[in-house]
């Protein structure tokens, strides 16, 4: 493309288009720009747009468009082709610096953006100019210009801050302070006397104090890595301004609005985290400075409103305090009363208070409200901020501290007693400073963890907290509701039981609040409560203790999902959850209701799910209902099967993706709960789990080779009568599950089950090639994974089928291949297997290849009868090992094709772990020593003489132990 | 300054946990960066210069007072360092050396420009003329003690041979002035350091070690001494070393300080390389000496003692093993607890080197009380300390065993390590998440993870590693994230099962080939 009028004159034109609402004119214009964005000239055509067309709206297009150009193609990646040809680089980054700056501020953006962008990739090598020419530009005066200098350095610089230390990158630095720091310094300088000499100038003030806060950026990212020596040089005059800056007001900066922060908040605010950065790096150069700095923060909160626009100066200038009030040796700085009196009362209190912007969130937002309160996302907050100045504070002057917000407490209580429809936020914030004032750690699972002993947590409790919560009206003052319920449910392991057992009912009755956070609060606050653990591993409340409330608990719990804006709320139903595991067969009265209301949600929810927490708690809920009833009547499960299979069929119909995986572990639980043979509902449906579609979600995987499991155990004569023609299909699953790493697992577990429940005669046809494909997995990826459940799997089909049966079909698919086996796998891999069931099943497999196989005897494989003993005895007694080859660390990380829906397991559905030869052996190490003495009694001498030879002295010795142990002697 | 090495292949190596623990040592290599100051307890000063104030306390200022002070312009000073007479030469030279003794901006590129250095090197060679032998040699030492350039222009006229044999003049402020010239030259880098040698300059050197050298002339002997072992990339040769290390032996039990104290950054610059360097200390059997020094009440003793030992731990097993042997770990917990932070610094680096050892060292680590004065350190030390004490954390996680890795945690580290991952470093945040997981791993095995993961979150631990979770930098994000994956992931464990990518329909089947495992 030639720099011509003709081309800039297509080009706008496309532009133009481009911007067109309709989608027919639009696209096709920006399928030809991407088709043309190769050629030569093309970014210059368009920087000529930006700054010549007549048009404003082009101008703006034109840049954009270059600023996304430089994005996708100026990085030169690696056997790929360059895709800006040279004299273009060289013309873009000739002109864009003095056009950047030339340019109206919003295309000053985009193009600063596109010069970091650029500079990313070529500064300094290779763009050796770039430096000098913005430094030059601070000379300007112009501060239009100058502005647009600091933004790009700004961008350029800020890297600095999150990248590691290496000598790469100090080089760039090193070069940056060398051109830069002197020039920035000298016009941090000037900019400051500008600024007083414009007092009373607000244009100009806000241009000079968008500049200061863009050069106290750069001085935080150009001192982030070290303390340069040019700043520690200078440190007096940076630290000097910065703090001037710091107590500096002017009437003609503030802003009305009470949203946004203004410029000398902004400012204040990156001043503090640059005193934050220099506090916590360059301590030793810095101490002479912070405790000026400290003071200004200090009168900085003080004198700082209420409005929102402060939150962020607030809340980092309180941290600035928290971080150094913990440390030794500033401790003089807070030591004083007065000191500590007047941070209690100016800086802490009045952050503590329940603002105008929270009631809004508590009421409009509770979603977000209940999110920052609950769930600890406030680390932003001005009360989340004085919360951790408390804390801070108590590190070393817990006693006066205490002491002195009780005086608060009490008084801000007195205030709310006078008249509670006026005051009551006063009460709130007493709520608030008792619980940061108390607590010393905490967490979800087990609320406050360690408290304040000098706070009376309990009095506090009975005396105003529980009087809310007693008021008849259950909608009144919802605010202090909820900090009641909250009290409740984080002081929960320190206040008694008999307090917890009282609230418990005026929980339930909150269960009803219409507003959000308090039904919520309840809701999740019982939920707590019986997830508490008492002695002898038990719940701290009992079902017995329950059982007056068993009825308007759950009523209430259902109800409260009918209320405005909770229909899905996860926080209800994981205590539905929560409440039937604890009262076990107390709800089996009610399970016909809650069965149905179950399965109207479920059907309801399933139209589109949205809350993943809600869904898998409510299915949790399901598999409770199951279990508990069929426990006690197991008849019961067709009740649920007629109740839940017309829904789970619509899912399964619709193709719910989400639910399916749920809907195939409640089906395991169902199926496992017959006795007899399997249902014919159930048959029917044995076609479709075999459909590839379903196997290739990951997601489905584990629930499906559950299910399939679940129907093996029940209906292994039915299948094999019935739907004989589907085992191959069956076995394609194993198939392609063995043939994936991260599955092969799952294969195995479905391969056991068909060993051990399918008559052996309706699967003869097939185990020649069942073990040739393990043979090729072994041969062409093991991993110690395949290899530990290949193992088990030899072993259990060794015990299913006898051992000879073992080493005729390795033999007939090659000769001497079970010698191979025996000796590349069994022997040197044995000690991998892990668990107790898996342990046993390998243990008992060896003992019958020892013991009951003549090959092993008058063979060529005799030499491996005592090899293999020693490793059996290993398996026995070594501790297990669990090294894993070096290139298999990362695999089930790395080796992951873009994963899908994750799987999620439920806890209720779960499966009891299956002992496959439980019935059979009991010690597998008698088993050892018994069967050793009938081989030996059937051919006397021939197993002292192999023992003796060279089974190594510390096996035989554990061997004399198994054999002295079953009472028996080897002839 | 010197800087420890933080390579990025390091952060692999953890999770290879126990594989390589050698690999998990930190080298010191030498960084060609440093954006900082270079500090003042440093023996930086590889170049001296005589000014008058020092002077004033030299012997050999006597003669200097004897003669009235002549002021002369430059261009009298060539005319005269050109000339025939020898009075005026002498007039002329110490106009010379007077303004390069200058206190404030000597004007050594003046008298470059001049061209007079040949001249002043020859003078040196007037052995009928100690006076002006000796105002060359002063004159020359200052410009020495300038730049590299400078350096270099003394070098070029031909000083090195002419004072390598005033070494040996009969007059002893020569032969001092000498030596202070030669390790003016000698500390400005390889190159000329190897000069030095290469021209014989250690035995004469080594000749004027004896007891009657006077203290201060033997200050500056050690002083040239330290300088011919410094810089690497070479380093100086194994021959040089070993001629020169018995000396600095014998040195180091001197009862001068500066002697001591320049014999030891000897000492140090000779350890702070590859392991064959070590060694070669090592079998001089100094270590208990150094480790002896370290515990010295002065700081200029202590620093460069603490540099030595710390550079012998970075080498092989058994050569940080002497080290133990030597006492290390008894005099450690002190210097972790210095007052200055360069020393609290040094002190930790040297710990995380041995607790990068294998776990017989880690347990020596621990039965010598090091755990309490580590933890400290961490929770209220230096910044630059408190990075090196995380590094000491990180490798005792992850060549420690469990025990070793409960003993840690019971001694209180989690606060002050989970505290520090608020710092404004991104590097130490990635070591400390790495360490973290280290420690998971040790739960897992004890089937304590739930009770980690609970104390984790009590020292408000969690809600850091999920702020972190927005990081810009990409590997402590993905650090942090996988962390809150494996164990804080609630209630319902996502198990990620990945797809796998063979396709069409399920059909058993297979065919044979031949098996060979």
């Amino acid at each position: 493309m030639e720099l011509s009028d003709a081309n800039l004159q297509t080009l706008t034109e496309y532009l133009k288009k481009t911007l067109d609402p309709d989608p027919a004119i639009r696209r096709p214009a920006e399928k030809f720009l991407e088709s043309v964005e190769g050629s030569q000239n093309y970014p210059l055509l368009l920087l000529t747009l930006l700054e010549k067309s007549q048009e404003n709206v082009i101008k703006v297009c034109a840049s954009v468009t270059f600023k996304n150009y430089i994005k996708r193609n100026w990085r030169i990646v690696e056997d790929e082709p360059n895709k800006i040809c040279e004299s273009d680089r060289i013309a873009i980054k000739a002109n864009i610096v003095p056009l950047m700056l030339s340019s109206p501020e919003q295309i000053q953006k985009q193009l600063s953006d596109a010069i970091s962008i650029i500079g990313r990739e070529d500064f300094p090598q290779k763009w050796p100019d770039l430096l000098t020419e913005m430094v030059n530009r601070f000379q300007s005066g112009d501060f239009h210009v100058i502005n647009g200098v600091l933004r790009t350095a700004h961008s350029l610089f800020k890297r600095y801050r999150h990248e590691f230390k290496s000598n790469e990158l100090w080089t760039e630095i090193k070069l940056v302070l060398d051109a830069f720091a002197l020039p920035l310094t000298n016009l941090f300088k000037a900019t400051i006397e500008l600024c007083s000499t414009h007092a009373n100038d607000a244009s100009a003030l806000k241009v000079l104090f968008s500049s200061l806060i863009l050069i106290a950026k750069l001085f935080y990212s150009l001192n982030f890595q070290d303390l340069p020596e040019f700043f520690e040089d200078n440190m007096e005059t940076w630290m000097t301004n910065f703090h001037s800056l710091l107590t500096l007001d002017n009437k003609l900066l503030q802003t009305d609005d009470e949203e946004e922060a203004g410029l000398l908040e902004l400012l204040k605010s990156q001043i503090c985290d640059n005193a934050a950065l220099y506090a916590q790096k360059y301590d030793e150069e810095f101490q002479p400075y912070l405790p000026r700095f400290v003071t200004a923060i200090w009168n900085l909160l003080v004198t700082t409103g209420q409005e929102v626009k402060y939150d962020l100066l607030v809340s980092n200038a309180i941290q600035f305090l928290a971080s150094v009030c913990e440390r030794p040796h500033y401790k003089h700085l807070f030591e004083d009363q007065n000191t500590l009196t007047s941070i209690c009362e100016k800086v802490i209190v009045p952050n503590m208070e329940f603002r105008a912007a929270d009631e809004e969130a508590f009421e409009d937002n509770s979603e977000e409200y209940i999110r920052r309160d609950l769930e600890g996302s406030d680390i932003d907050t001005r009360r989340r901020a004085a919360c951790d100045l408390v804390r801070g504070l108590c590190k070393f002057f817990e006693g006066p501290v205490t002491g002195i917000f009780s005086g608060y407490v009490n008084s801000m209580l007195q205030e709310y007693a006078k008249n509670p429809s006026v005051n009551w936020k006063h009460k709130d914030a007493a709520i608030y400073l008792v619980t940061s004032l108390a607590s010393k750690a905490q967490t979800q699972k087990h609320g406050i963890t360690q408290a304040n002993e000098l706070v009376n947590l309990t009095e506090f409790f009975v005396n105003h907290i529980q009087p809310d919560l007693k008021s008849a009206s259950v909608n009144e003052f919802p605010v202090l509701k909820a900090d009641g319920i909250k009290y409740i449910m984080i002081f929960r392991n320190q206040v008694p039981k008999e307090q917890l057992l009282v609230s418990i009912p005026l929980l339930i009755n909150h269960l009803q609040a219409e507003s959000i956070v308090v039904h919520t609060y309840a809701a999740h606050a019982l939920e707590r409560l019986f997830t508490m653990r008492g002695t002898n591993n038990t719940t701290l409340i009992t079902a017995a203790e329950l059982a007056p409330f068993v009825e308007v608990l759950l009523t209430n719990l259902f109800k409260a999902l009918t209320l405005p804006g909770s229909s899905e709320n996860e926080y209800i139903m994981k205590a539905i959850m929560r409440s039937f595991s604890l009262l076990q067969e107390s709800i089996i009265p009610y399970i016909p209701s809650v069965i149905t209301q179950l399965t109207q949600k479920l059907l309801a929810v399933s139209k589109n799910p949205s809350k993943p927490h809600f869904n898998h708690y409510m299915f949790e809920s399901i598999c409770l209902s199951i279990r508990i009833t069929c426990k006690a009547n197991p008849d019961a499960v067709g009740s649920f099967e007629e109740a839940l299979f017309m829904v789970f069929t619509e899912i399964l119909q619709n193709d719910v993706q989400e639910f399916i995986p749920y809907v195939f572990q409640v089906m395991s639980l169902l199926l496992e709960m017959h006795k007899n043979e399997i249902p014919s509902s159930y048959m029917a449906l044995f076609p479709h789990l075999l459909q590839p579609v379903l196997w290739e979600r990951t997601g489905n995987i584990p629930p499906l080779v559950r299910l399939l499991q679940a129907y093996l155990e029940r209906g292994a004569n039915t299948i094999a009568s019935a739907a004989a023609d589907k085992i191959p299909g069956l076995l394609g699953v194993f198939q392609k599950l063995i043939a994936s790493k991260a599955n092969d697992h799952q294969g195995f577990y479905l391969l056991n089950s068909i060993i051990e429940h399918m008559p052996p005669e309706s699967v003869d046809q097939y185990r020649k090639q069942i073990f040739i494909l393990l043979f090729q997995r072994l041969q062409n990826s093991k991993t110690t994974k395949f290899i530990k459940s290949f193992l088990v799997f030899i072993n259990l089909y060794c015990i299913k089928y006898g051992a000879l049966a073992l080493q005729e079909i390795f033999d007939s698919i090659q000769p001497k291949m079970f010698g191979m086996v025996l000796e590349k796998i069994i022997i040197p891999e044995i000690q991998k297997v892990s668990g107790q069931v898996e342990k046993k099943i390998c243990a008992v497999g060896i003992t019958k290849i020892l013991t009951e196989c003549p090959p092993m005897m008058d063979t060529e494989y005799t030499k491996l009868w005592t090899p293999l003993l020693q490793a059996l005895i290993g398996l026995f007694e070594l501790p297990e090992d669990d090294t894993i080859p070096d290139e298999e660390h990362f695999i089930d990380i790395e080796d992951t094709p873009g994963y899908q829906t994750a799987f999620s397991q439920l806890a209720f559905a779960g499966k009891k772990e299956h002992d496959p030869v439980g019935q059979m052996v009991n010690n597998p190490r008698i088993h050892l020593a018994q069967s050793l003495h009938k081989l030996s009694t059937a051919c006397p001498g021939r197993v002292p003489s192999m023992l003796s030879t060279s089974l190594n002295a510390e096996a035989l010795q554990y061997l004399q132990g198994y054999l002295q142990a079953a009472s028996v002697t080897l002839l | 300054m010197p800087v420890v090495n933080e390579l990025s292949e390091r952060m692999r190596k953890f999770k290879n946990k126990g594989k390589d623990t050698a690999a998990l040592r930190k080298q010191r290599v030498e960084v060609s960066i440093e954006l900082r100051k270079a500090k003042k307890d440093e023996q930086i000063l590889k170049r001296r210069s005589i000014s008058f104030s020092l002077m004033e306390e030299s012997p050999s200022l006597g003669e200097d007072k004897r003669n009235e002070i002549i002021q002369l312009s430059l261009e009298e000073i060539v005319e005269a360092v050109n000339g025939s007479n020898t009075d005026l030469q002498l007039q002329a030279t110490q106009a010379a050396r007077r303004m390069l003794s200058r206190h404030k901006d000597p004007p050594i590129n003046q008298i470059i420009e001049l061209g007079i250095i040949p001249r002043l090197v020859e003078f040196l060679t007037y052995a009928d003329n100690a006076p002006l032998q000796f105002e060359a040699a002063w004159a020359l030492t200052n410009i020495a003690s300038g730049t590299s350039d400078h350096t270099k222009a003394v070098v070029e006229g031909g000083a090195i041979p002419a004072f390598i044999s005033l070494l040996s003049s009969p007059h002893m402020h020569i032969s001092e002035q000498s030596v202070w010239a030669l390790g003016n030259i000698a500390g400005d880098g390889p190159l000329y350091r190897d000069a030095l040698i290469n021209c014989n300059v250690i035995p004469p050197l080594l000749a004027l070690v004896s007891p009657a050298t006077p203290v201060g002339f033997l200050r500056n002997i050690t002083w040239t001494l330290s300088n011919l072992c410094r810089n690497k990339n070479p380093y100086p040769s194994l021959g040089a070393v070993k001629k020169l290390l018995p000396v600095l032996i014998c040195l180091m039990e001197h009862e001068d300080k500066d002697i001591i104290s320049d014999s030891c950054w000897a000492v140090s610059y000779l350890t702070d390389g590859c392991n064959d360097r070590i060694q070669i200390v090592v079998d001089t059997g100094i270590l208990p000496r150094l480790v002896e020094l370290m515990a010295s009440p002065e700081l200029i003793v202590m620093t460069p003692a603490l540099r030595a030992i710390g550079n012998v731990v970075t080498g092989t097993d058994e050569q940080t093993q002497a080290a133990i042997d030597a006492g290390v770990l008894a005099v450690l917990p002190r210097l972790l607890q210095h007052g200055k932070p360069t020393i609290q610094k040094e002190a930790a680096w040297t710990l995380s080197n041995i607790a990068a050892g294998p776990c017989r060292q880690i347990q020596q680590l621990i039965t010598c009380g090091l755990l309490p004065p580590l933890v400290e350190l961490l929770d209220k030390g230096d910044f630059k300390a408190q990075k090196e004490a995380v590094w000491a954390v990180a490798n005792l996680t992850t060549g420690g065993t469990v025990e070793q890795v409960v003993e840690l945690v019971q001694s209180g580290v989690l606060r002050p390590l989970l505290n520090l991952l608020l710092a404004k470093d991104s590097k130490t945040i990635l070591v400390i998440l790495d360490t973290i997981s280290n420690i998971f791993l040790a739960a897992e095995r004890l089937g304590e993870t739930e009770r980690l993961c609970l104390l984790v979150e009590e020292l408000d631990g969690l809600e850091k590693i999920e702020a972190l979770q927005t990081h810009d930098n990409n590997m402590v994000y993905r650090a942090a994230l996988n962390i809150i994956e494996k164990y804080f992931s609630g209630e319902e464990n996502p198990d990620l099962q990945p797809s796998s990518r063979q396709d069409g329909l399920y059909d058993f089947s297979v065919e044979k080939q031949d098996f060979n495992f």
